[in-house]
């Protein structure tokens, strides 16, 4: 028994230290820093349909990189987790069309403003509503975290509407088409961008609430970033580089020039079989994380549970207390919360850096191991005690008895929660595209982010979910039947 | 006088707040069969579990072939290799065949080799007259031949000393008696047997000694005609007539 106890907790030590190895190693000889943005945000950053993150954010920065010599490595890991992990420190900087607010000012350090944008408000096509008055007793949408949520929150007891949020702003934009939503909030040149390229709603105010957009770092660190940051965007300003960017993204002709050059070959599908060709790479990459993160989990979480699961059973108020508390906590924590706990709250107590998918992996180990802790528990307690005293009358030890007699039975008991437990953990890793794990969901939303296609996307997202879990049930069953052997 | 096999003294066990046992001292000798008969709940399961410390006594001593059992110094699992149980509801390993069930003890801790342990448990089974059944599943066997088969998987230890714990209670009545012979040839063997059970006519034939508990404590003891035929105390005279009209 302590045999296996000890081969079990190397397996997983190795695996651990494997994928902290493995991540790593992955160092440039140049400095490099790591910037998170935010790619469902066009203009300003989004993924063009190369899926190569574009955008004036992405730009720029690029840019000031190559003036000033460094390298970035961009993380396109949301608004809200690029905010949390620059606090937490897990990343160096945050380029995201942030508008510099005095609260954000206590917590990060910002540049000297690269763009000036206004708050709009935009409606359906045929919405009669014109005017801020109209909102009252209606819904309006907006992005978490944005300037545009601010501005609807700060007016929205005066005007007599109600507050929605969502995470990305095609869910933002969808909400208001379909009717649900009368309007919502969000930077001119974001909403000025959209309409252009047929986001299909219609700008009604005039850009209100002006406020400059800053890249940022943690207060009081990285702060040569920050100087490398302010003066190449000053030598781009002067060499005109930056107004070329601007008028790239912004201009009349350049929206317009996007549009011709859409009829033509980069246009965007909208068929199911277009779609998919022309996702066809970036789908691929996150089918591919998310079965990595799947398996990988399946196999720490396995041996994470069974051990703590052993542990439930074994003949020690101290260890039966200690399997308790762990199964308690891990089952008990959302697996969002979980996520985001240790992706950015560690980091900001430890001070050091955990890698998204180390992160992830250490999230769904804890979760699913403790559900599978449960049922590995539960299995063996479901054995007839009767068992365990005609093994021990014998003289055989505990641990012999529970190997020889109580496991295998207990093991058939626990197969079919195994199978379902393989099947939850794959659901799962689609939860931690909050933390820009770029798995099958975060590649979604990005590629809705940019071409708004979301009922197609999500189906075929949808789809192909069940194509990998069917894949893992078949493949679980003919485990099992082995097992029954 | 010979060594005693089974030395108990001033033994108590409470499980919380309920005392079960109240100082039972309870000596078995070499070869001897004792039968500890008593109304429910009186307390015999767990006298016998306590004397391979399926059950932690409370206090006192438990002394078994010279090794104190209640010592928790003793290496309980080598004390208990030399003390076969039987269960009422038989225990077999679900999980293996009537063979494995025998060979598992005494090819895990070393006593035989695997050629050794199969030859050992053919002949168990051929004692108990389950030759053919090897290679059954404990599903596939009646309760009286699963309780033949625990009975050979006890054996195949070579224990000293032999516990039963109402052996045939959860067998239908026509299978009662196959167990109860395994059992009387035992004894004929010399073994020594401490046996809970209400077959009376076993006890009369069979014991050397009948032990009378109740309440947890051993009320008389004495020779099978001397408990059933003129016993002395009123706990005794009333439980006897209860089972014996039945
Ligand atoms: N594991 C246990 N936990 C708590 N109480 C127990 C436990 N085992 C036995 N008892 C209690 O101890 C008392 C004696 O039980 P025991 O099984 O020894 O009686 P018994 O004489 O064998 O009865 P029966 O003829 O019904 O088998 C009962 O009151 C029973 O409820
Ligand atoms: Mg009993």
């Amino acid at each position: 028994m302590k045999k296996i106890f000890v081969l079990f907790s190397c397996i997983f030590s190795f695996t651990i230290a494997g994928i902290m190895f493995s991540q790593s190693t992955v160092q440039a000889a140049e400095k490099t820093y790591t910037i998170g943005t935010d790619v469902t945000f066009p203009p300003f950053v989004y993924a063009n349909s190369n899926n190569k993150y574009v955008g004036i954010d992405m730009e720029l920065i690029r840019a000031i990189a190559k003036q000033e010599g460094f390298n970035v490595d961009i993380k396109p890991i949301g608004f809200n987790a690029a905010v949390q992990s620059l606090s937490s420190g897990q990343i160096d900087g945050v380029i995201a069309g942030m508008t510099i607010t005095d609260e954000r000012r206590q917590k990060f350090d910002f540049s000297t403003p690269y763009y000036e944008s206004g708050i709009v408000m935009a409606v359906a096509p045929k919405s009669s509503i014109q005017n801020l008055s109209a909102l009252k007793g209606k819904r309006v949408a907006v992005k978490t975290g944005t300037s545009g949520a601010d501005y609807a929150n700060s007016i929205k007891d005066r005007y007599g509407f109600k507050v929605v949020t969502f995470d990305d702003s095609d869910n933002v934009y969808n909400d208001v088409k379909n009717g649900n939503s009368a309007a919502c909030f969000d930077d001119s040149a974001v909403l000025n961008y959209g309409v252009k390229t047929g986001l299909g709603l219609k700008i009604v105010t005039k850009p209100t609430n002006t406020g400059k957009y800053g890249f940022a770092v943690q207060k009081g660190k990285n702060q040569e970033l920050l100087a490398k940051f302010n003066s190449g965007l000053q030598k781009l300003k002067k060499n005109g580089k930056y107004a070329q960017i601007i008028e790239k993204y912004t201009g009349a002709a350049a929206t317009s020039s996007k549009k011709a050059s859409n009829q033509k070959s980069e246009a965007e599908s909208h068929t199911f079989f277009g779609l998919l060709k022309q996702n066809k790479d970036a789908l691929l990459s996150g089918v591919w994380e998310t079965i990595e993160l799947t398996v990988v989990s399946i196999i720490c979480a396995t041996i994470f549970g069974v051990l703590i699961g052993l542990l439930g059973v074994l003949p020690s108020k101290f260890a039966q207390g200690a399997s308790t508390t762990i199964i308690y906590i891990f089952r008990g924590l959302p697996l969002l919360v979980l996520a985001l706990f240790i992706y950015n709250g560690i980091p900001s107590l430890t001070g050091s850096k955990i890698p998204a998918f180390v992160a992830g992996i250490i999230t769904l180990t804890l979760n699913e191991g403790a559900y599978t802790a449960a049922f590995v528990k539960g299995g063996i307690e479901a054995v007839d005690v009767g068992q365990m005293e005609a093994a021990r009358s014998l003289g055989l030890p505990f641990g012999k008895a529970m190997r020889r007699v109580i496991l295998p039975q207990g093991l058939k008991i626990m197969v079919p929660s195994f199978i379902n437990q393989f099947i939850i953990t794959l659901k799962d890793t689609s939860i931690l595209s909050i933390i820009g794990i770029l798995e099958l969901t975060q590649t979604g939303k990005i590629i809705i982010a940019r071409n708004l296609e979301g009922f197609k996307i999500w189906t075929i997202i949808a789809v192909i979910y069940l194509v990998i879990i069917t894949v893992l049930t078949l493949l679980s069953k003919w485990v099992e039947r082995r097992v029954k052997d | 006088m010979k060594p005693l096999k089974v030395d108990v003294s001033d033994l108590n066990k409470s499980f919380g707040d309920n005392h079960v046992l109240k100082g039972i001292d309870f000596k078995v000798a070499n070869n001897e069969v004792v039968v500890l008969i008593g109304p429910s709940g009186s307390g015999k399961s767990t006298l016998l579990r306590c004397l391979n410390r399926l059950e932690e006594p409370t206090s006192g001593k438990v002394v078994i072939d010279g090794n104190d059992i209640s010592d928790k110094s003793t290496d309980i699992d080598k004390a208990r290799q030399n003390i076969g149980m039987v269960f009422q509801h038989f225990n077999l390993f679900n999980n293996l065949t009537v063979g494995e069930n025998i060979e598992l003890a005494p090819t895990e801790l070393g006593k035989d080799n695997k050629e050794e342990a199969r030859a050992l448990a053919k002949k168990l089974l051929q004692t108990v007259g389950l030759e053919d059944k090897y290679e059954a599943m404990p599903q596939s066997l009646s309760g009286g031949q699963k309780q033949r088969v625990a009975i050979a998987r006890a054996l195949a230890m070579k224990p000293d000393i032999m516990l039963f714990d109402e052996p045939t209670s959860a067998l239908d009545p026509e299978m009662v008696g196959d167990v109860l012979a395994v059992m009387k040839d035992l004894a004929k063997d010399g073994m020594t047997m401490v046996v809970v059970t209400h077959e009376m006519g076993f006890a009369k034939e069979v014991a050397d000694r009948v032990v009378f508990m109740a309440d947890g404590k051993v009320m008389e003891e004495g020779s099978p005609d001397a408990i059933f035929d003129n016993p002395q105390n009123e706990r005794t005279k009333s439980f006897l007539e209860k089972v014996i009209n039945v």
